[in-house]
Formats: structure tokens, sequence, C-alpha cells
């Protein structure tokens, strides 16, 4: 088992992989390393010195311009985000919670029709959706305030397809049952019971939505022209389209862009677990 | 990925039917109540707007009385479809996207497959630093990625290019023929992580037995991963493609920033821009039809690479 | 600085585009013909409120002057820079225009196409206020004098920034004409090889066709029930066949926007020459480039042989909305913004507008020397420069996407692929596509 030429074998393979590894983390850590340095950098030392390594270390009055900026707008923003990404994922993961579990649980006809046309929804390009739903919503009144944004992101066909999965794995039955013949009705069998069993894959499922509407960009552009209403993407967006004209924005672009995902990636590394056993079920299932 | 997966929830659903015989179901109203919540806006979200983009995009402007005239809208049959497919600004974004997919996926997709090896194999230390190394990206939306980046490829601001250029190197990240691949680098830098981990995460799911003969035999960890590991992960793999190919046709933000720095990207450089710069134009009946196109082309590739790999594979 | 960045966004410069929402077309039937038929104009009894949006800075404040006197006719202001088209197009949609809303020239036929404004001729003071602007700019507003549906409020008249200490250095003397400094541009050039005449901002249509304009090129006309488009004419074609044999003897730069911090380096680097602009721009270098103070001259347009024509870039109007209920103090007030002197003088100090009323171009501060230019008396050559602006020059109902086609295909050629000729072509389609597309009957050719 152990003959010399599978050890050899390993020992070449074991550097050409750390090799490989290291230099692909390189790449991955590379632009937000120089964002970092970015950051601690005065505006007149971004084009005129190296920009891996620090000097002039500027950091703090580069958060205090960025938050001050526009009579603070980028706090507003901020705030915004929160709203759009944390609320709307909260509220998603609440509503497919419900959906999934009632087609994982409640024998109904047509469930597999609904459940198909669900998974439809997955497939279907969220931009492609943007433009039809500004025209609808400017008819009804609603583009260019926060609805506009937070009602369409509170939908996640992933979601409710990531929660029926994980219903019919996490909760058994026999559990069901038992506290229906205790007396307990159907809400309360899923509020008392079911949604403790599938708390760990809730965390997932707000993951991934927080995600999707963290990222997506196209909609907030679409249905949003007060700034006052803009996520922080939306914002760094303007900001970084006036930097040919304002350069001293350019500081402030930076530097917001590493308070936005600063906090992201720490929540990230911190509930890494999830990410996985959410990946892994999504995959596999 | 869709098919395995009703299918198993399937065999689960159906089991839970047979128990639920002898205890009775729920009442018709608190399954709706369960469902309402997330069906209505479902509708009012999902499936209106396509259906309004759809009845849209058969619908012409017309135009009543002198100069500027008043308009108003009417059935035209096919005419907005027609219309994209002669446009010649569409056949190049799509041609554009589909090169940029063409190459970007599999790159990605390899590196990602490479990597979720790597993590699994014992060949590696750090592992959780490189998995969370690779991972970070995707914390970072596409327009801030698209910023950071551009910093990188800016000639006045960019460290890389300040190296290269010691080494007597003057790339142009921007320029005509660089950008598109500037673009993807950006797309690869996001999602790679991503990937990977749902490759890694159905890696470390195979049973150990399954190698154990193999190992036994004296396969190498290369035979291994080849032959073993990455038929089992193919529905992962196929799954992963199938979310990049959505994810290269719907590209907006990567290159609408970088638009702000080059001049190289045009306003209808991805399909996605176009609809928008149609739109711009008030021809909604236009840009509502490249939507649907988009999608229908979506749904096309996505089922059809789905089809013919779980075919060949025979999953 | 701020008020350079404003002016260039009030030119309609800012080259993103920003979704205008302006359907007009979401009825399914015709809601009548005559689409701008003249509103009545009675004033009103009691007191009344004006909305007027905006993008110039500190117009609350010249608002607030207005109010003060008029307590009948109160205005009350919003500024709308940040998406001016897109505020305005959901405002008309939802029904909920303002009275008086800024449009860019550029604009106002896609607007009017839109059904978006009132025709103000019923009232005597809108039609008896032609007198008071510059006559392109009423031409425009006026639709050819077919009606009123906006006043003049600011204008760019177009000229050339010279590095007079550059042309002095090398033994030139100022260009007067094309050639002249096509001519200037090679001997420059052949001095130093790091300096250029100028350079050539693929991304900006709104300069380029300043540039036709003072050519006589003439895009768009309408008879016989149809628009005739004639982007790609001869005149324009000589523009862009200058233009692009510059570019291919490397003698522009290609690589700068306007505006951008490359280009002020350039410029600061002593790398280029001059610069052909508008008068709105004469703060741009003063506030950039303060070290250049002295050096910089303000001249004439050079001119297509001897024709004294010049052209304009940028400027806007505040046009009287559909909707509006107050159109006779809507007149009233909209008069006093754009002709009263002592409102002008607050909106070119605040706001940095160049006044598009014959009397502005007069005002004291417009009228002396500006020492960064060495005390020249610049704005003669602005006002200059204005009344030999074609009044016969007319936009296009799709300006906007004809201008995305032009910037597309001129960054193409600009790259290398393509002439600025062959750009004229694709703004020439697409112009004819776009109208088509929403039944605009549209014909190439005179």
């Amino acid at each position: 088992m152990s003959n010399p030429s599978t050890a050899r074998e390993s020992r070449v393979g074991r550097t050409a992989a750390m090799s490989l590894m290291f230099l692909l983390a390189i790449y991955f850590l590379l632009p937000i390393y120089f964002l970092i340095v970015a950051a601690t950098k005065p505006q007149s030392d971004l084009a005129s010195t190296f920009g891996l390594a620090f000097s002039h270390f500027d950091l703090f009055h580069n958060l205090h311009t960025l938050f001050s900026r526009d009579g603070g707008i980028y706090g507003r923003w901020a705030v915004n985000s929160v709203i759009y990404a944390v609320l709307g994922a909260a509220v998603g993961t609440f509503i497919s919670a419900l959906c999934g579990y009632a087609l994982a649980k409640f024998p109904f006809r047509g469930r597999e029709f609904l459940f198909s046309v669900i998974l439809g929804g997955v497939l279907v390009p969220t931009t492609a959706l943007a433009l039809p739903l500004f025209l609808l919503f400017s008819k009804t009144g609603i583009v260019n305030t926060y609805f506009a944004v937070f009602l369409p992101s509170i939908v996640s066909p992933f979601g409710v397809y990531l929660a029926r999965i994980f219903t019919a794995a996490a909760v058994p039955d026999e559990l069901l049952e038992s506290a229906r013949l205790d007396g307990a009705g159907e809400f309360r069998t899923f509020f008392s019971v079911a949604l403790r069993l599938m708390s760990p894959s809730l965390v997932t499922i707000f993951l991934f939505q927080f995600v999707a509407i963290w990222n997506n960009f196209f909609l907030p552009m679409v249905m949003l022209q007060k700034e006052s209403l803009f996520p922080i993407t939306l914002g760094l967006y303007e900001w970084n389209g006036q930097t040919a004209r304002a350069p001293l924005l350019q500081e402030s672009v930076i530097t917001g862009s590493l308070v936005s995902i600063l906090p992201v990636i720490v929540v990230f590394i911190l509930l890494q677990r999830f990410w996985r056993t959410g990946l892994a079920s999504g995959a596999l299932k | 990925m869709t098919d395995t997966a009703s299918r198993a929830t399937r065999v689960v659903a159906a089991s839970g039917r047979r128990r639920r015989h002898l205890g009775g179901g729920p009442r018709a109203g608190t399954i709706v109540a369960f469902l309402t919540p997330f069906f209505l806006p479902f509708v009012l979200f999902y499936l209106v707007p396509i259906g309004y983009a759809i009845w849209q995009s058969f619908r012409v402007v017309r135009r009543t009385g002198g100069q500027y005239g008043t308009s108003y809208t009417t059935f035209g049959g096919f005419h907005q479809y027609v219309q994209v497919f002669h446009n010649t600004e569409f056949w190049s974004s799509i041609e554009r996207i589909g090169l940029f997919g063409v190459v970007q996926v599999p790159v990605m997709l390899f590196v990602a497959l490479i990597m979720a090896l790597l993590l699994d194999s014992p060949l590696l230390r750090l592992r959780s630093f490189f998995r969370i190394a690779a991972f970070m990206p995707y914390a970072v939306p596409g327009v801030i990625a698209a910023i950071m980046w551009s910093f990188l490829y800016s000639p006045q601001l960019s460290p890389v290019v300040e190296v290269l250029k010691d080494v007597g190197l003057t790339p142009n990240f921007l320029g005509p023929g660089a950008v598109l691949w500037s673009t993807a680098n950006v797309s690869t830098w996001l999602w790679t992580g991503y990937n990977m981990l749902i490759l890694f995460s159905a890696l470390q799911s195979i049973p150990q037995e399954l190698y154990e003969a193999a190992r036994l035999d004296g396969a190498s960890n290369w035979a291994i991963a080849w032959r073993i590991k990455v038929p089992i992960i193919a529905p992962s793999i196929i799954l992963t493609t199938v979310f990049s190919i959505i994810g290269t046709l719907q590209l907006y933000a990567e290159p609408a920033v970088l638009r702000q720095i080059s001049s190289n990207i045009s306003s209808t450089y991805t399909p996605n821009m176009l609809a928008y710069a149609v739109a711009s134009g008030n021809n909604y009946q236009q840009a509502a039809a490249i939507s649907v196109v988009i999608a229908v082309v979506t749904f096309v590739l996505s089922f059809g690479f789905m089809r013919l790999t779980t075919r060949r594979a025979g999953l | 600085m701020s008020n350079t960045v404003t002016r260039i966004r009030l030119a309609g410069v800012a080259a993103a585009a920003s979704l205008v929402v302006l359907t007009g077309c979401s009825s399914s039937a015709p809601s009548g013909h005559s689409s701008a038929a003249a509103a009545a104009c009675a004033p009103a009894k009691g007191k009344v409120t004006l909305q007027y949006w905006n993008t110039v800075p500190g117009m609350d404040k010249v608002v607030a002057l207005w109010n003060k006197s008029h307590p009948n006719v109160q205005v009350q202001t919003k500024n709308i820079s940040n998406d001016q088209y897109g505020t305005l197009g959901n405002a008309l949609k939802a029904g909920k225009a303002p009275d008086l809303a800024q449009v860019g020239y550029d604009e106002l036929p896609d607007l009017r196409t839109q059904n978006a404004f009132v025709d103000a001729s019923s009232c005597k003071a809108a039609t008896a206020a032609k007198s008071k602007f510059v006559p392109w700019t009423w031409s425009q507003a006026s639709f050819g004098g077919t009606g009123v549906f906006a006043f003049p409020q600011d204008t760019g008249p177009m000229a050339l920034f010279v590095r007079s200490d550059i042309f002095k250095q090398h033994g030139l003397s100022i260009p007067t004409t094309w050639d002249e400094y096509a001519a200037d541009a090679k001997k420059l050039h052949d001095a130093d090889h790091n300096l250029s005449i100028t350079f050539f901002d693929p991304n900006n249509a709104e300069w380029f066709n300043g540039l036709l304009w003072q050519n006589s090129a003439h895009m768009y006309s309408y008879s016989g029930n149809s628009w005739h488009v004639s982007v790609d004419s001869a005149q324009s074609k000589q523009v862009a066949a200058y233009w692009q044999k510059l570019i291919d003897q490397k003698l522009v730069r290609t690589d700068l926007a306007n505006g951008s911090t490359p280009m002020y380096a350039a410029y600061q680097k002593n790398q280029v020459a001059s610069y052909v602009g508008a008068a709105w721009g004469y703060s741009m270098f003063r506030d950039n480039l303060p070290d250049q103070a002295g050096k910089w001259a303000v001249v004439p347009m050079p001119t297509w042989g001897t024709n004294a024509a010049s052209g304009d870039w940028g400027g806007s109007t505040v046009a009287f909305m559909k909707g509006s209920k107050h159109l006779y103090e809507s007149v009233e007030f909209n008069s006093w913004l754009n002709t009263d002197p002592q409102a002008l003088a607050l909106e070119n100090k605040l706001g940095g507008l160049y006044p598009a009323a014959t009397a502005g171009t007069k005002l004291p501060a417009l009228s002396q020397g500006v020492p960064y230019y060495n005390n020249q008396k610049i704005f003669d050559v602005f006002a200059d420069s204005s009344q030999n602006i074609d009044t016969s020059f007319a936009w296009g109902p799709t300006q906007k996407t004809v201008n995305l086609a032009l910037q597309d295909s001129m960054a193409k050629a600009a790259a290398g692929s393509g002439t600025l000729t062959g750009s004229l072509s694709a703004a020439q389609a697409a112009a004819l596509k776009s109208m088509k597309d929403l039944a605009i009957p549209a014909t190439a050719g005179k």
C-alpha cells in the first residue's frame, strides 16, 4: 500500500497542490487586500503610491468623509440595504418555509403541479422580470418607493424548493402525527414542532436569499430614482460614475465598498457550516 | 437536478400520503393559508410580469395626428420578435455573451472542480483557509466586485499594471479586445468559490467506503478523483453549469460598471444592456420582446443542457 | 468644480443613460387628435401654488426671490438632478407632473412626442416673449414657431479655449478656420510628439452634435406628413471626415473623456493645447487648473471656410407641462425666471447658467474681464457665438437613442474599427429604426 512510487507521487502532488492553492488564494484575496490598503490612503496617494503598499494612514478621515458626504447619504444607503436584504430575506424565508412545509407534508391535488411551477420559477432570469415589473409598478404608483424593491425581493422559488427538501429530510411525520393527536392545529404544529426542526435549514435559506437580494442590482436600478431609497450597491455605482468628473469621490467609493462588504464577509465566515449543508442538499437531493 | 429532486421528494411525499390517510389530512382552508403567503407575491411579482411582458411583446405602437401626434398600442403579432431577430446589435450581444459563456463557464468550473477535489484529497493542509479565501468573493455584490477590479484594471491606479510595466509589459485591460475577458475575470473571481463549495459539499457526502476498494487496488489519488469522484458528483457539476449559464445570460452589472471607465463597452454590450437601452428609448414593446427572448433562450439552454447531460450520464 | 459638474449634467452630457419612462403609449386607444392644442389662459382667482422641477444648483434661492414679491403665486422647487428624465417620466405617467420642468433642448421633441407639454400660445405674454430670447433658442422652444411649449433658460454657445502661451511658443497664430486648426495640429505634434492640439471624446455625442450644428448640418425636418432624417448629410460627413483624419494621423488624443481626471491631468502636463468648449465650461479650467491662470484665452470657433456660424453644446429650457391648471401664472413666473435681470444674475452666480435671454448676455457679471483669462472679456466671444448659431437646426424625436448609437459607433472608430463617417450612417439607421418603432413617420434624406 505504501509503496515508494505512491509516496513520491504524493510528495510531488502535495507540493504541486499546495502551490496551486496558494496561487488561487492570492487571486481571490488580492482585490480585497487592495481595497483595504486603498481605503487607508488619502486620495492623493491613490495614484502616486504603489497600490499594494500602505502609505499615509488616513482610514478614519476617509470614514468620516464617507459618512458625512452629501448629508450622510451613505449611512442611509446602508440602512436601506439592511431593509431590503435582511428584512426581505427574513420575510422571504418565512413564506418559503410555510409553502415548502405545506408542499412536503400536506397531500393535496395539484401539489406536484404547483411544485413544478415553482421549479420553473427558479430558472426564470430575474432581470427579465425587472422591466415589465417596472411598467406595472409605475401604473400603480409603487415605482420609486421602498416597496418597489422590497416586494419582488421576498419571492424566492429556490427558497421554497430548499424548504420542501429540508422539511422532507428533517421533519419526521411521526412527530407531526403525535402533535396532531395531542390536539394541536396545523399552525401550532408548524410553529412548535416543524419550525424548530427546520431552523438550521432556515438559516441556509435566509443566507441564499440575502445574497440574492444583496447582489440584485438591476431591479433597484430600474425601480429607483430617489437617492435616499438606494441600496449601497446602486449608490456606489452612481458615485463611481461621477468619479471621472469629481475625482475626490474615488476615495469614498473605495472606502464605501470596503465598509459595505466587510460585515457581510465576517458573517459569511461565521455561518460557514450553513452554507455547506445548504449547498450539499441543494445539489444532491 | 430538478428531475432527481422532485423524484426524491415525491418518494418522501408518497410515504407521507400513506400515513395521512390514517389520521386525515388538514382542511383545504389550512393548506391555502400555508401556501398563500408565498403564492400571492409569486403570482403578482413573477407570473404577472411574465404574462405582461409576453402580452406587451405582441403589441406595436401606432400614432395619430401630425408631426408629434398621440400614440397608442395595438396587437402586432410577431412584429417585435421579427424586429429583434433583424437587429444586428441583438445578434452581436448574443455572440459576445456566447463567446463569454463558452470560455468563462468551463474555465471557472474547471478551476472550481480542481479546488474542490484538492480540498477533498489528503494532499492539502490549511484547508479551511483555502476554502474561506475562495468563498469570500461570494459575499461581494457584482457591482462592488466590478468596481474593485476596475481599480486593478485602471492604467492610473492599478498596482498590477505597475508591476507588469516593471517587467516590460504594457497591458491594456480595457482595450477593445481585452475588455470582454476582463469582464469574464470579474465573474470568475465572484463565482468560482461558490461553485467550488457546491462541488466540495457533494464530494464530502460520498461515503468513504466507495474509494476504499479502489485504494486497496493501488489506484492513485488522481485516478480515484477522475474515475470515481467526478462521475459521482456529475449532478452537482450539471447544476453549477446550469446556474452559470443562467448567470451569463443575465450579465449586466459587471459590464455596466466597466463601461464607466472603458468606451470599449457599448450601451448594447450584453442582451440585458440592450433591453435596457431599448426601454430607455421608450420602446417598451421591443424591450419586452428582448426580455422574453432572453428568458426563452435561458430556459432552452438550461433545460437542454440538463436533458443532454443526464441522458448521456445515464442519470 | 461642483458648478461645472452640474452644468455638464444640465447640458445632458452625462453619457449614462437613465431610463426614461415617458411612454405615453400605454393607453390602448387614441385619446384625441390635437395633442398639443393651446390651453385656455386665464388668471386664477386667489392664491396659486406652482410646482417647478429643475436641476440647477441654487434655484431655490432664485425662487425665494420671486415668492417674496408674489404672495399670490407661490412656487415650490424640487431638485431632480439625480435622474431628471426618469423622475419627470414617472410623474407624467402617474399624472402628477409639475407645472414647469427643466428640459434640455435636445429632449424637447422626444417629450413632445410623448405628449408631455401644453401649448401656452393662448397667453399673450407667452407669444410676446419671443423677442426677448436669442433667436435659435426660441426656434427650438417653439418648435419652429408652431406654439410656445417652453421658455429658453440657458445655452452653451461654443468657442475655442486656447493655451495662447503654447501657440506663441511654437510660433503659431490663433487658428480661425478648421483648415488652419488642422495645420496647427500637425505643426504642434511634429514639434513635440507628446503634444496634441485637442482630444476627441467618442462618448460625447452632445459635443459632436454641436460641431455638426456649426457646419449647418440639418439632421431633421418635417414636411408632407413625414419626418426627413439626414443625420448623415454631406455637411455632417465633412465634419466627421475632418476629425477622422486628425485621429488617423494621431494628431488628437482619443483616450480622454471630457471633464475626467485624466483629461485635466493631460492639460496640467501641457500635453493638450486647446479645448473646443461651451460658455458654461469657462469655470472648468479656472477651478481645476489654477496654476494655468493667465495662459488661457477664449476665441471664436474655427470656421468652415468663410461661414462664421457657430454651434451650441448643451443648455435647457423651462417647459410648460401638460396637466398644469395655472397656465397664466406659469407663464408669468417662467417669463420672470428667464428674462428678469435680477433672476438671471442670480442664476448665473449660483448655478453657472449662461442665459438664453438677450438681456442676460449683457449682465454686468458677463460684461467684465475674467481674471483667470488675463482679464479678457470672454463672454463677448460667447455672446457673438450665440448670435451666430443656425436657427433652423432641429433635434429628432428619438435623440437619446440616436446619441447612444452614435457614441457606440464613434468609440469603435476611435479604437480603430470603422470610421466616424460610418458612425453617422449608424446613427442615421438608428434614427430611422427608432422612429419607425415608435410609429413616427420617417424617411431618409431631405
